[in-house]
C-alpha cells in the first residue's frame, strides 16, 4: 500500500526550523508477512533499488527486502565513485544508463545524494597503459561518452597537487579524463531508495537473516539445484513463502547461492579503504592510478578517501590489515609527495565477490524463481541504479533485460566471458 | 593577559627554569619545557582555542589531553595538531584552524543564528534544485564547513621515516600502574617486553594524583626503566592490532623522525589503556570553562595552571571528589560541590566565550567561570575489539567491559575493573606473568616447528592457568544526559537533540544513527562520544543500553601520518649490465615493467635503417631466460607450449607460444636445445617471472615425478642482439670456436662458444627484426667488455647501437606480434594467428579443451596486417576500426609506425573475421574524429614476407 | 600480515609468499568437455570456513605447498608440500 511521500525541500527546512516540529520517519519497521510476491535478500543499494523499480516501474509492491544487519550494509562503506568510461561497448552502455539515473536521482527520490561531478582521472604510467586509455577513450567517444586522453600538463592543471615530473619512479605519461564522473554521498543513495521504496509499500525487514532457501524438484540435495524451483525462505525470525527469491548480496553471495544449490564463479576478497583527518580542500577531482594500485578523492569536509585493489588473500574477514595502509600511503605519496603530514584517521573494509571477467552475474539461474545479482567485485556501487532497474524488468517480464544479457550465469560454463579485464585496473 | 600559573606542585612536569617562545595567531607567548601548547596558552589566560565545525561556536579546554576535540591547531605546516598533548617547542608558530577572518571574529559563526535550520542531515533535504547550482555554488558553500587545518602540499617535503620490525614476547599497551606492573611481571618471568606509553611520561593517572600516587609512580617507573628486559617507548601509541598479533605502534619519541611506524609480531599483547573520562550532556556543555575532572586535575598538578576562579563541580566518583581538593589547593573557590550520587544535577550553563552562570538541578542559579564534571568513564576497548572482542555493558558500573579474548591478548587495569593502586598493580603483575608464559610457549612452538630447528626436542614450557583475581567493578551511577540537550560529539557539532531527531526519522540503530548524524565520525573516532550516543539512542528507543551495540572500532586507535605509514618508499628498478653505457651515450630511458631500457639514442628511424643496411646492436637483457635441465624437459615443453617438442635436435631452436588454462595467449618465445638434457627457454620480458613460477607449479604440484631443474638466468645473462646483413661479418671477427657459416649454423639454431674472449656465451640465430641476426647471451660480468669490443671491432661495418623503439619499428615491419599489445586479456590462439603451430592431438597441454573450442569458433577476432591507403598517415595505436560511417566497432589498430624501409605507415590490427580477407577495405577512426580507409594485407609482415633476408 | 607456515622455511610473514587459491582438481584435458573444463576454471566453492589452498614461497625456498586455512578466522592448520 503506497503512502504519501513527505516531500523534502528548503521550505520544509524553514518550517521545521521555525516550529521545532518533528520530521516524519523515512521508513517504517513493518510487521513481517507470511508471504510475499518477491523476496530480495540483501538490503544494500542493489536490493533496495530493485525493490524500488519493481514497485515504481512495474507496480509490484508485495515485496520484502531482507538484511541480516541494518539498512545499507556495505553500500554505505564504499568510496562512492561513479563513472561510465568502460572498455567494451556493452559495459559503457550499462554503466552510462546508471550515470543517467544518478544524474536525476536527487529529484527522482527527493533526497539530495550530493552528486559531485568533479571529473575522474585514470592515470597512465606506462606506454601500454596509455594505449589502453586510448582504447577506452575511443570506445567511449563512439558511445557519446565524454572521455579523452590528456597529457601531464593538463593533468597538473586539473589536480595541482599531483607530481607530474618525468623523473619519478612511475612518471605520469597521461590520463584518461572523464568529466562526467564523480562521487556521490553513498548513504544518501541507499536511504533515498529505501525511503522511496517504503513509501511505495515495499517492506524492509532489518536484522532478518536468511538461513535457508526452500526449493523442490531440483537434482541436488533437498530438492535444490538445477531443475528445481523456489518456494520460500527460512529466516531467523520465521519462514516466508514466495515464488521469487533474488540474491542481492555481496560477500555472502556464495553462502546464499549454495542454499539454492547454484554454484557461482566467484571468490570473496576483502576490499579496504581508509580516510584521513580533514584538511582544507585541495584535490578537486577523483584520481585513480592502475600502476600504483590506488584511487583517491577528497570529500567536501576535506577528508581524503582512498582505496586500492582487493586483498590478495580471499577471506571473509573485515578487520583490515596494516600492510594495506602502508602500501596505500606509499603509493599516495608517490603521487602527491607534499601530503605526508596528513594523518590517517580510520581504515575499514568490506567484502567483494570477484568474478573471472570483472563483470557481474545477473538474471535467471538453473533454479526457477531464484535470480542473482552478484559478483559485483569492486564496481557495484556505480551500477546500483541500472542493476535495480534491469533486474526489476527481468523479474516483472520474465525475460532477461537486454542491457544485462552479457552477464548471464551461463557464460562460465559456455566459456564466453565478458571483455572488461582491460578497464577494471584498480576497478574504480 | 594575567598569568594563571600557580606555585610549584609536587608532581608538576614543567621546568620553570626554561623559557620557550612561541606565537599564537601571530601574538607572542612563552611557556616552559614540559608544557603542552594548550597548558602554556591556558597559563597565559587564553580561554578560546577553536571554533566548532558546523556552528563555529567558541571552544575551550575540555579534557586537556590527546583526545580533546576542541584543541586542534595548525603548527607551521602541520595541520590538526592536538594542542592538548603536543609538547611546546621553542619557535612554534601556532594558529587556530577553521576560522575566518580570525578566531575572535569568525564570520561563519553566523551559522549559529540559522542553527535551527541546520539540523542533522539538512543537506539531504535541500540543495536539490536547480541542479546546475549544485557543483558551482552549493558545493562551495558546503566546503566552507570543512574543518581541519591546511596541508601545504606545494612545499611540504616527505621525510624518510624508517620503519622498524620488533618481536617482543610481550607488548604492553599503556604505562599506568597496571601496565608498568604487567611489564615487570612479564620481564621477571623471562619475556622480552616492550612497554608503550601514549604520554611523554610513565604513570597514567598516578601522575596527577596525590602524594601516595606520586610515590608509587616513582617506584614503579624506576623499576621499569632499570629492568634490562623492558624496552620503554614514551609518547608512542599502540595503534592497531591485526591478525596473528601483528601490532602497529606509532613512535613519536624518536630523536630523528617526528613519527615512525614500528611493526611488531607480538607473543602476547597486554592491553592496559586505563579509562577515558566521559563528558556530561547538558545545555551549554561546550562553553569554554566547562571541563572534565581529569582536565582540571592535569592543568593544576602537571602544569601548575589555575583553571578558573569560581567553580561548580558535579561529581559521581572518587576522582571528582579528588578534583575538588585539587581545585581548592589551587586557590579556586568552590561555589557548588554537587554530588550526582545524591541526585544533584547541572541543567544549563550560560556564557558567551566563557562560563558566566550555572543553573543547577535544584533550581538555584550560581555565578561561576568554571564547571568541572566527573560523571563517569568509557573503556577504550578499541584494541580488544580489533582482536575480536565485543564489549558488554554493565549498568551497575555504568560502563562497558571486555568480554572473551583470544589466547594471545590479555587486558589489565582500569579497563577490566576498579581497585586501589595496590590492587591495580597486583592484577597487572599477574597478567604480565600469565602473558609471559603464553608467549614463551608460543615462541617455543614456533621455533621447534621449523624444519631446521636446532633443538626440536627441547622441553616445552608450561603455560600457566588464568587464576588472576579479577578487579572489582565499582558501582557507579549512570549519568549520561541532564534534563536538557547538549553536545554529544564536539568535533562534529552533533547534539543529543540531533540524535533523537535521527531516531524519529528511522535511523534507529547505532550504525544508521552514526551515518545520518556523523556522530563519532570525527577525529576522536568515538572515544568521547560513542557511549553518550548509545545512551541517547537507548533513551529514545526506551530499550536498555546493553541491547544497543557500539559502532565498530577500527584501526588506527590514534591517527598516524601518511609519512610514517609509507616509511621509506622502495621501488627498485632493474638495470642491465650495459645500462650505464646506454645512459652515457645519450640513450633516452624507457621504463618497461621492472626495467629501465634504452628507448633510442637520438634517431630511432636512422637506427632502424642501420639494422636493415649494415649491422647494429641492441641490449635485450630483460628477455626472460630459463635454463632447463633434466631428462623430462621435452615433456615439460610439450605441456606448456601449444606445439610439439619431442623431436627438437641438439643445436636447434623452435618458437613456442603459451596459452593459459582458459586458452588466452599468455606468453611466447624461442626455446633452444643446448645439449641432450639441456635447454634454454626464452620468454617475454614482462612474463619472465610468471612463466618461471608457472613451470615450477606444474613440476612441483602436477608432475612431481618429472625430473627437470629450472634456473632463472634473466639477469645472469646479458643478451645482445647483433642484427643486420653484416652481422655475420662482425661476429666472425670475434668468435673462433663456432662455425658461423650458413650451412654450419642455419637459421633457428643455437651454439655455445667464446665471444671476444669470453667463454660460455650462448649464440642463437633467430630474427625478431627480420634481418640476419645473432642473439648473444653473455655472462653479465663480462657483458660490457663484449659490447664495447663489438662496437670497436665493427666500426668499419657501420655498427651502432639501436634501442627499443627502433626494434619495435623493425618487428612491426616484419609483422611479429607482441603478447599483451597485439593480443589482450581475452585473445585466444586463433586471434594471434598461431594456426599450424597449435597441435590439438597432444594428450596433455595447458588449456587444451579451450584451444579445441577456440578453433571451432568463427566469431573470434583475427590479427591482420593493415596499411592505411594514405601512406603518410600513421594512426594512433588503439584507434578504432568502425563500420563505415556508423559507430559500430569492428576492431582496433594494435600496433602502428612509420616504416623507414617502405617509407609508408604499417600496422597490425585486430578485426572482426568478416574483415579479415586480404584486400578488404576497412575504415579507421582517427583520434581527431576523421575516418580514413585502410587495406588488409595478405601477411602480417610488410617487408620481406617470405623471410628471405633472415635466412642468408 | 598473517603468518603462513612454509614447510621448509618455517613460519613466514604472508608478504613473503603468494596465495594461489583454492585447490581444484584438474580434469583430464584430452577427454574433458567444455562444461567440465569451465567448471574447473571458474566455479569455486568459496567457503566461509576451512579451505584447502596453495601458497608459493616466492621470497624463500620457492616451493609450492598447501595449507588448510579458515577464511573466517584466518586460523591455519596443517601445511603440506604440494
Amino acid at each position: 500500500m503506497a503512502r504519501h511521500a513527505y516531500k523534502y525541500s528548503a521550505g520544509k527546512l524553514l518550517k521545521h526550523g521555525l516550529t521545532h516540529g518533528d520530521w516524519p520517519r523515512m521508513w517504517r519497521r513493518p510487521e513481517r508477512r507470511d508471504s510475499y510476491d518477491v523476496v530480495i535478500i540483501g538490503g544494500g543499494l542493489h536490493g533496495l533499488a530493485t525493490a524500488y523499480y519493481l514497485a515504481k516501474d512495474h507496480g509490484i509492491t508485495n515485496v520484502a527486502v531482507l538484511d541480516k544487519g541494518y539498512l545499507g550494509g556495505g553500500s554505505g562503506r564504499n568510496t562512492a565513485i561513479v563513472r561510465s568510461n568502460y572498455l567494451t561497448p556493452d559495459g559503457v552502455a550499462f554503466y552510462d544508463r546508471s550515470l543517467d539515473l544518478y544524474n536525476t536521482m536527487s529529484a527522482d527520490l527527493n533526497l539530495n545524494i550530493m552528486f559531485s561531478r568533479r571529473g575522474h582521472l585514470t592515470l597512465a604510467h606506462t606506454d601500454s597503459a596509455l594505449r589502453t586509455m586510448n582504447w577506452r577513450a575511443e570506445v567511449n567517444k563512439l558511445q557519446g561518452i565524454d572521455s579523452s586522453v590528456i597529457g601531464p600538463d593538463e593533468v597538473k592543471r586539473l589536480a595541482p597537487s599531483l607530481d607530474v615530473s618525468p623523473d619519478t619512479r612511475y612518471p605520469i605519461l597521461g590520463a584518461l579524463h572523464h568529466p562526467p564522473g564523480g562521487v556521490v554521498r553513498h548513504d544518501a543513495v541507499v536511504w533515498g531508495y529505501a525511503r522511496a521504496a517504503d513509501h511505495l509499500g515495499v517492506h524492509m525487514l532489518q536484522e532478518t537473516e536468511v538461513i535457508d532457501i526452500v526449493c523442490e524438484g531440483g537434482n541436488g540435495r533437498d530438492g535444490k539445484g538445477p531443475g528445481g524451483k523456489v518456494t520460500g525462505v527460512r529466516t531467523n525470525r520465521g519462514d516466508i513463502s514466495t515464488p521469487v527469491v533474488v540474491n542481492c548480496t555481496a560477500g555472502w553471495a556464495s553462502l546464499i547461492s549454495n542454499m539454492a544449490g547454484v554454484p557461482l564463479a566467484i571468490t570473496t576478497h576483502p576490499l579496504q579503504a581508509a580516510v584521513t583527518e580533514p584538511c582544507k580542500v585541495f584535490l578537486p577531482t577523483v584520481v585513480v592510478s592502475g600502476s600504483l594500485h590506488v584511487y583517491v578523492s577528497q570529500t567536501d569536509r576535506g577528508e581524503l578517501v582512498f582505496g586500492a585493489s582487493i586483498d590478495p588473500v580471499g577471506t571473509y574477514r573485515v578487520n583490515g590489515t596494516l600492510e594495506f595502509t602502508e602500501e596505500l600511503a606509499g603509493h599516495v605519496l608517490e603521487l602527491m609527495p607534499g601530503i605526508s603530514k596528513m594523518r590517517l584517521l580510520r581504515q575499514w573494509s568490506g567484502l567483494c565477490d570477484m568474478t573471472p571477467d570483472y563483470s557481474p552475474i545477473m538474471g535467471f539461474t538453473p533454479v526457477e524463481g531464484y535470480l542473482v545479482d552478484v559478483g559485483w567485485g569492486t564496481y557495484g556501487f556505480k551500477a546500483g541504479p541500472v542493476a535495480g532497474e534491469t533486474l526489476a524488468e527481468t523479474i516483472a517480464t520474465g525475460r532477461t533485460a537486454d542491457l544485462i544479457a552479457p552477464f548471464t550465469i551461463d557464460r562460465f560454463t559456455e566459456g564466453d566471458l565478458v571483455g572488461e579485464k582491460g578497464a577494471a585496473a584498480v576497478g574504480h | 593577559m594575567t598569568s594563571l600559573r600557580i606555585p610549584s606542585r609536587p608532581g608538576e612536569i614543567i621546568d620553570r627554569s626554561t623559557t620557550l617562545a612561541f606565537t599564537w595567531n601571530g601574538r607572542g607567548f612563552t611557556g616552559h619545557q614540559g608544557d603542552t601548547i594548550a597548558s602554556a596558552l591556558a597559563a597565559a589566560g587564553v580561554e578560546v582555542f577553536a571554533r566548532s565545525m558546523k556552528y563555529h561556536r567558541r571552544r575551550g579546554i575540555l579534557t586537556a589531553d590527546h583526545w580533546d576535540p576542541n584543541l586542534f591547531v595548525q603548527v607551521g605546516d602541520e595541520p590538526n595538531v592536538r594542542a592538548g598533548s603536543r609538547r611546546l617547542a621553542d619557535g612554534m608558530a601556532v594558529s587556530a584552524q577553521n576560522v575566518w577572518p580570525s578566531l575572535r571574529w569568525d564570520l561563519a559563526a553566523i551559522n549559529q543564528l540559522v542553527g535551527r535550520f541546520l539540523s542533522s542531515g539538512f543537506y539531504y533535504k535541500t540543495f536539490m534544485w536547480p541542479r546546475f547550482l549544485w557543483h558551482t555554488l552549493y558545493q562551495k558553500i558546503l566546503r566552507q564547513f570543512a574543518p581541519g587545518g591546511r596541508i601545504h602540499w606545494e612545499t611540504s617535503t616527505h621525510g624518510a621515516y624508517d620503519q622498524r620490525y620488533a618481536h617482543p614476547d610481550v607488548l604492553v599497551a599503556g604505562g599506568g600502574p597496571s601496565g608498568m606492573a604487567a611489564a615487570l611481571g612479564a620481564a621477571d618471568a623471562g619475556a622480552a617486553v616492550m612497554l608503550v606509553e601514549h604520554e611523554a611520561e610513565l604513570g597514567g593517572h598516578l601522575r596527577w594524583g596525590g602524594a601516595d600516587d606520586l610515590t608509587d609512580l616513582a617506584g614503579l617507573s624506576a623499576a621499569v626503566v632499570d629492568h634490562p628486559g623492558i624496552e620503554v617507548l614514551l609518547d608512542s601509541t599502540v595503534t592497531g592490532r591485526y591478525d596473528h598479533n601483528w601490532v602497529a605502534v606509532v613512535q613519536r619519541s624518536h630523536p630523528i623522525a617526528p613519527e615512525r611506524l614500528i611493526k611488531a609480531r607480538v607473543g602476547t599483547l597486554v592491553v592496559a589503556p586505563g579509562l577515558v573520562e566521559r563528558p556530561y550532556v547538558f545545555a551549554g556543555n561546550d562553553t569554554p570553562g566547562v571541563m572534565l575532572s581529569g582536565a582540571a586535575r592535569r592543568l593544576i598538578n602537571l602544569w601548575a595552571v589555575k583553571p578558573g576562579t569560581r567553580a561548580v563541580v558535579l561529581s559521581a566518583n572518587a576522582q571528582g571528589d579528588a578534583a575538588i581538593a585539587d581545585l581548592e589547593s589551587a586557590g579556586v573557590e568552590i561555589v557548588a560541590a554537587l554530588d550526582a550520587r545524591a541526585g544533584d544535577d547541572i541543567v544549563r550553563v550560560e556564557g558567551r566565550g566563557r562560563v558566566s552562570s550555572v543553573h543547577l538541578g535544584d533550581g538555584r542559579t550560581v555565578k561561576a567561570d568554571l564547571v568541572v564534571t566527573a560523571i563517569g568513564w568509557t573503556a577504550p576497548t578499541s584494541l580488544l575489539n580489533m582482536a575480536g572482542n565485543r564489549p558488554v555493558y554493565d549498568p551497575a558500573a555504568a560502563r562497558y567491559f571486555p568480554d572473551a579474548l583470544p589466547d594471545d591478548v590479555l587486558a589489565t587495569g582500569g579497563i577490566t575493573g576498579d581497585g586501589t593502586t595496590a590492587e591495580l598493580i597486583a592484577h597487572g603483575r599477574a597478567t604480565g606473568t600469565l602473558a609471559a608464559s603464553r608467549a614463551l610457549r608460543a615462541r617455543h612452538d614456533r621455533i621447534s616447528a621449523t624444519v631446521r630447528s636446532r633443538d626440536p626436542d627441547a622441553p616445552r614450557p608450561d603455560v600457566l592457568a588464568d587464576d588472576r583475581t579479577p578487579l572489582a567493578r565499582a558501582p557507579h551511577p549512570e549519568c549520561y544526559r541532564s534534563t536538557t540537550h547538549g553536545m554529544v560529539d564536539y568535533s562534529e557539532d552533533v547534539s543529543s537533540k540531533d540524535l533523537i531527531q535521527a531516531v524519529q526519522e528511522g535511523f534507529d540503530s547505532i550504525e544508521l544513527m552514526k551515518r545520518y548524524t556523523t556522530v563519532t565520525m570525527g577525529p576522536s573516532q568515538g572515544k568521547l562520544e560513542t557511549v553518550n550516543a548509545a545512551a541517547v539512542l537507548a533513551e529514545a528507543r526506551q530499550i536498555p543500553m546493553a541491547d544497543i551495540g557500539t559502532t565498530v572500532w577500527r584501526p588506527p586507535f590514534a591517527p598516524i601520518t601518511l609519512g610514517a605509514l609509507a616509511g621509506r618508499i622502495f621501488e627498485p628498478i632493474r638495470r642491465s649490465a650495459l645500462q650505464d653505457w646506454h645512459e652515457a651515450h645519450g640513450a633516452s630511458p624507457l621504463l618497461a615493467g621492472q626495467w629501465v631500457r634504452p628507448d633510442h639514442y637520438g634517431n630511432p628511424q636512422a637506427e632502424a635503417d642501420n639494422v636493415r643496411n649494415n649491422v647494429a646492436l641492441i641490449d635485450v637483457t630483460p628477455l626472460g631466460k630459463l635454463d632447463l635441465r633434466g631428462p623430462d624437459v621435452a615433456n615439460l615443453l610439450e605441456l606448456v607450449y601449444v606445439n610439439r617438442w619431442q623431436k627438437l635436435e641438439v643445436g636447434r631452436v623452435r618458437y613456442g607460444a603459451m596459452v593459459a588454462e582458459d586458452g588466452v595467449v599468455s606468453d611466447d618465445g624461442v626455446t633452444g636445445r643446448l645439449g641432450e638434457e639441456h635447454y634454454l627457454m626464452t620468454t617475454t620480458s614482462s612474463g619472465a617471472g610468471a612463466v618461471w613460477e608457472a613451470l615450477e607449479n606444474w613440476l612441483q604440484t602436477y608432475r612431481p615425478e618429472w625430473q627437470v631443474h629450472v634456473t632463472a638466468m634473466t639477469g645472469g645473462l646479458t643478451s645482445i642482439n647483433v642484427a643486420g646483413p653484416r652481422s655475420r661479418d662482425l661476429l666472425n671477427r670475434l668468435v673462433d670456436d663456432v662455425d658461423l657459416s650458413p650451412d654450419a649454423f642455419p637459421y633457428f639454431s643455437v651454439r655455445t662458444g667464446t665471444v671476444a674472449g669470453v667463454a660460455d656465451c650462448i649464440i642463437w640465430r633467430i630474427g625478431f627484426t627480420g634481418e640476419l641476426s645473432y642473439e648473444v647471451h653473455v655472462p653479465s660480468g663480462y657483458a660490457l667488455h663484449v659490447w664495447e669490443t663489438l662496437l670497436a671491432t665493427g666500426e668499419d661495418l657501420g655498427v651502432a647501437p639501436f634501442g627499443v623503439e627502433a626494434q619495435r619499428i623493425l618487428r612491426l615491419e616484419k609483422g611479429h606480434y607482441i603478447v599483451g599489445q597485439d593480443t589482450d586479456g581475452l585473445s585466444k590462439a586463433p586471434t594471434a594467428g598461431l594456426g599450424g603451430l597449435v597441435k590439438l592431438d597432444k594428450p596433455d597441454t595447458v588449456g587444451l579443451p579451450e584451444l579445441k573450442h577456440a578453433y571451432e569458433r568463427t566469431d573470434l577476432p583475427v590479427l591482420v596486417g593493415v596499411q592505411p591507403d594514405d601512406p603518410t598517415i600513421v594512426p594512433e595505436e588503439a584507434s578504432q576500426i568502425v563500420d563505415g560511417e556508423t559507430n559500430t566497432i569492428l576492431g582496433r589498430i594494435t600496433s602502428s609506425r612509420m616504416s623507414p624501409t617502405l617509407g609508408r605507415s604499417v600496422c597490425l590490427a585486430q578485426v572482426d573475421p568478416s574483415l579479415a580477407a586480404p584486400g578488404t577495405t576497412i575504415t579507421v577512426l582517427l583520434g581527431n574524429g576523421s575516418r580514413i580507409p585502410a587495406t588488409v594485407q595478405e601477411h602480417h609482415a610488410h617487408v620481406d614476407p617470405e623471410g628471405a633476408r633472415q635466412r642468408v | 600480515m598473517i603468518v603462513v607456515p612454509c614447510p621448509y622455511c618455517g613460519p613466514r610473514n604472508s608478504v613473503d609468499l603468494r596465495n594461489c587459491g583454492e585447490v581444484v582438481p584438474r580434469p583430464d584435458p584430452s577427454t574433458a568437455s567444455l562444461s567440465e573444463w569451465s567448471t574447473y576454471l571458474y566455479l569455486r566453492e568459496n567457503p566461509a570456513g576451512w579451505i584447502t589452498e596453495t601458497w608459493y614461497c616466492r621470497s624463500g625456498c620457492r616451493r609450492y605447498f598447501t595449507i588448510e586455512r579458515n577464511t573466517v578466522t584466518n586460523e591455519i592448520r596443517d601445511s603440506e608440500a604440494s
